[in-house]
């Protein structure tokens, strides 16, 4: 069916297009201007036409995801279902996640923490995720065989050979590495651990581990960069750890997990641990212009109650104690595990005013929106839905001046937020939300409206109320089928798990095996994660190339 | 594939379809079971949410010892493998870890992962059976239970009791441990029980790593805690009577709707064994069980169902006991055969078709 929108003001970045013009779309694809008479005409006048949202880094599913729920079940409220998807009213489950992302205009997202040991479970969760395209990246970095391998100086391609293997075995997207070796030292009475500090047991450090993992994912050709969650999170002096981390991958592409909370300069050198913090955001963007070979997501703190979710257990063993309400989960898991911590961003509280002042100044100052991805590191740093309400306060400087003045001062004295003029475009707001996060995800199917992309797109109504404007889009094709219409959703079906087209190689397949089977008394088939797990689903897996 | 309808035998249709009548004249039905593979629980939470009925899982004690204690205050817990490989000390609470190979395997097993390789491990119990077959010390629990005897170590423990009782001694040797867990069953323990461990471990953790590996029940409990979760934002026990998910252990216990006469249909799932409730045959039920069971029968229930058993003769997501996650597993004995998932969704489908919608 050939489908005209006509009349919009389309947005899209990667062709330098924002003016008025039309999209056409047949059979799920964008396609070129046609001649022929449409079969449907969309009227999109007085509307902002864009591609579909992509997510980078939520996390939508997963043991920890499951974990939150049990540990704070009234976080979300469940409300009465209207005739539809059964569960989309269920406050906090996958079906919620789906409809809420489609709502906003989103198609697309990614959990960044798929652990190898969990992964069907991990897929079945992301499989019952409607409406979105999904995806996982596999988590490497402290597990006792890659940290076996690397002890043991077994070279580039044995390393390389593990991570394709446990990418085609889990069903990745890509790779995330999360405070590498950081779970391991933990386990080991370590509760600090920096780039070259030692990894008790294995002789290595987290630069030697992310090293390595850098290299593999470049060998395989993983159109994702490595994602890393560095050392550190969270602390004064966090910024060290990021730049260090930047330093170390030495060129090779890399992207940095929810930047935000590592723009922590050290406020009072005499007493690093205990003065506090101050912004980095312009150490941060600086150290990315100078290094093209890097990216970041923003982890942008809102305020009010949320649950923090990582496998960074060691990181989160030591947040415990600001657990609010006090209650808190840590599992020392057979690689990472997770940690599970209740937290409260208080609003207008000093602290969380600077975290909330300081995502926004990395944005604001950031020269390229597309290698700044927006994201709340869901529900680290706040629940996804805000993301319209972080958009408004990027393009509209009133709007977050208003906001500032009902803040504490430690704003203006600890961040350069106040000072910031610049307003978001909504071309750069299409390079933080669209081109820029499918560009890193290596989609190059989506996050545009050139010929050949997937007909994921969103309309809005163009509104000065930004929030209102993107909270409930007035059309959401997806796959050139209506979703969403004037913000509810009006047809369910479930789009497809990327995953990456790898094979494992039949030497490492039989050495892993060998090594599951004296570890776990299991082999590769309880990780594996077969089509008929799904049964009700004909084609839950779509195939992503690997970088030539 | 067998069925039966009201003590005659029938077609898997016909079945299916007086099956989807006795469901649809309910006014308030139980879905109960569910010792299933995770795609048979996943359409019971459907066509639960399609009748406005309520899901409780044979597991419920156990489940809900844990989580009642997990939601109050959190906790800290290992895996099997890792408790195998890393752990120097090793406290096990109660009878129940005593069944099954677990204990043996880990008194077997060197310490070859973490700090504490080649130290010898410490296998200490704590109110079991005396176990004289598997080299351990052992601590006799208060007459007050384990709950009480935990208690009582925790305030050893944190200095609130001197004095060199045996509890003081114990809570010497916890201390001492690099890489400590407590291994226990969760219904054995209790709620209150569970929460005064999760206390212990955090106190331990304060100057070493001490964690717990709780005991999953045999009947996929844990599998069906995941897929509720994620289907409808909350833990079993879920009732969807009132257009959206609430979950309430005591409100939706099916026994007690049913003793209570709240209840007027049942269904009963149990593609895998289960302990057959006693409920069976006191109100109009649908029993979908595993082909070769014991309830198999006619007699079960007014329209009895059966499916294939997963992990013998279909395939399926099950919870692995060893792993301690959902992994598939191959039929070990392929076989034609209904699943249960497929039988769950043709009910379903009929009831829509019926207009039928909570």
């Amino acid at each position: 069916m050939l489908i005209r929108i006509q009349g919009g003001r389309v947005v899209d970045p990667t062709a330098g297009r924002d003016g008025v013009g039309d999209v056409w779309i047949e059979d799920g694809r964008v396609v070129a201007p046609s001649e022929r008479t449409p079969d449907e005409t969309i009227d999109a006048t007085g509307c902002v036409v864009m591609a579909g949202g992509v997510e980078v880094h939520s996390h939508i599913a997963g043991g920890n995801v499951v974990m939150s729920r049990l540990l704070l079940p009234d976080l979300y409220v469940s409300e009465s279902a209207p005739n539809g998807h059964p569960f989309a009213h269920a406050g906090g489950s996958g079906s919620w996640v789906g409809a809420n992302y489609a709502r906003m205009g989103y198609t697309t997202a990614v959990e960044p923490a798929l652990p190898p040991s969990n992964a069907l479970a991990t897929h079945l969760e992301l499989a019952d995720i409607p409406l979105l395209d999904r995806g996982g990246l596999a988590v490497l970095g402290n597990d006792d065989h890659l940290l076996q391998l690397l002890r043991d100086g077994e070279g580039k391609a044995a390393v390389r050979d593990l991570v394709q293997q446990t990418l085609a075995h889990s069903r990745g997207l890509g790779v995330k590495c999360i405070n590498a070796g950081g779970a391991s030292a933990f386990k080991d009475g370590v509760l600090k651990l920096s780039l070259d500090d030692e990894i008790p047991c294995y002789g290595l450090s987290t630069r030697t581990i992310m090293s390595a993992l850098l290299d593999a994912v470049e060998e395989i050709g993983v159109p994702h960069p490595l994602h890393v969650h560095c050392n550190n999170l969270g602390l004064p002096g966090a910024d060290d750890s990021l730049v260090a981390t930047l330093e170390a991958a030495e060129g090779r592409r890399i992207h940095f997990a929810h930047a935000q909370f590592y723009a922590y300069g050290v406020a009072d050198p005499e007493n690093p641990m205990t003065g506090g913090f101050r912004s980095a955001a312009e150490r941060i963007n600086a150290a990315m212009e100078a290094h093209p070979n890097a990216t970041y997501d923003v982890g942008q703190v809102v305020f009010g109650q949320t649950v923090t979710i990582s496998l960074d257990i060691l990181r989160q063993f030591g947040g415990r104690k600001g657990a609010k309400p006090k209650k808190w989960v840590l599992s020392a898991g057979d690689a990472e595990g997770g940690g599970v911590v209740p937290f409260l961003y208080r609003p207008r509280g000093p602290v969380s005013s600077l975290q909330w002042a300081i995502g926004l100044e990395l944005m604001l100052l950031s020269s390229n929106p597309e290698r700044t991805i927006l994201t709340t590191d869901h529900p680290n740093g706040g629940v996804f839905t805000e993301y319209p309400r972080i958009i408004h306060l990027l393009m509209d400087a009133e709007e977050r001046a208003r906001e500032i003045a009902t803040l504490p001062a430690v704003v203006g004295e600890r961040s350069g937020l106040p000072k910031i003029e610049r307003e978001y475009t909504l071309s750069e707001i299409a390079q933080l939300t669209r081109s820029g996060p499918a560009k890193l995800l290596g989609l190059t199917d989506r996050g545009h409206l050139r010929e050949g992309a997937k007909a994921d797109i969103a309309i809005y109504r163009d509104d000065r109320n930004r929030t209102a404007m993107f909270s409930h889009a007035k059309l959401v094709l997806k796959d050139g089928q209506r979703i969403v219409e004037d913000g509810e959703v009006v047809a369910w079906f479930s789009g497809k798990t990327l995953s990456l087209n790898v094979e494992a190689d039949a030497g490492m397949e039989k050495r892993a095996e060998s090594y599951l089977q004296d570890r776990f008394g299991a082999g590769l088939d309880t990780f594996a994660v077969p089509d008929a797990a799904f049964p009700e689903q004909t084609r839950t897996f779509e195939d992503v190339a690997c970088r030539a | 594939m067998a069925a039966w309808v009201k003590g005659g035998a029938a077609d898997v249709d016909a079945a299916v379809a007086a099956a989807a009548d006795l469901l649809a004249t309910a006014r308030v039905p139980v879905l109960a079971g569910l010792n299933a593979d995770v795609a048979a629980l996943r359409a019971a939470y459907r066509l639960a949410e399609t009748l406005g009925a309520s899901l409780d899982p044979v597991a419920g004690p156990g489940i809900y010892a844990e989580l009642g204690a997990l939601s109050a205050g959190g906790a800290m817990t290992t895996t099997r493998a890792e408790t195998t490989a890393r752990a120097d000390v090793v406290l096990i609470l109660g009878n129940r870890p005593w069944d099954g190979d677990l204990i043996a395997e880990i008194a077997a097993a060197p310490i070859r992962r973490g700090r504490a390789t080649g130290s010898e491990r410490a296998l200490l119990s704590l109110g079991g059976p005396q176990n004289g077959a598997i080299r351990h010390v052992a601590y006799g629990a208060d007459e007050g239970g384990l709950a009480v005897s935990l208690g009582h170590l925790r305030a050893f423990a944190k200095g609130h009791l001197a004095g060199e009782e045996a509890f003081a001694d114990l809570a010497r040797r916890l201390f001492a441990a690099q890489y400590g867990v407590v291994i226990y069953d969760a219904e054995e323990l209790g709620e209150i029980g569970v929460e005064m461990l999760q206390g212990l471990i955090r106190d331990l953790n304060e100057s070493t790593r001490f964690f717990t590996l709780p005991l999953a029940d045999p009947f996929q409990g844990r599998a069906t805690v995941q897929l509720s979760a994620w289907t409808t934002g909350q833990a079993p026990r879920v009732g969807f009577g009132r257009h959206l998910p609430e979950h309430d252990p005591w409100r939706f216990d099916s026994a007690r709707q049913i003793a209570a006469g709240e209840a007027d249909a049942a269904l009963w799932l149990a593609a895998l064994p289960a302990p057959r409730p006693d409920w069976l045959g006191t109100l109009p039920t649908v029993a979908i069980v595993g082909e070769g069971s014991t309830e198999a029968a006619g007699e079960t229930a007014e329209v009895v169902i059966t499916v294939g058993v997963p992990g013998e003769s279909v395939g399926g997501a099950l919870w692995n006991q060893r792993r301690g996650v959902i992994a598939y597993a191959d039929a070990t004995s392929p076989a034609e055969a209904e699943t249960a998932a497929g039988v769950l969704a043709r009910i379903r489908d009929r009831l829509i078709e019926k207009g039928v919608s909570c």
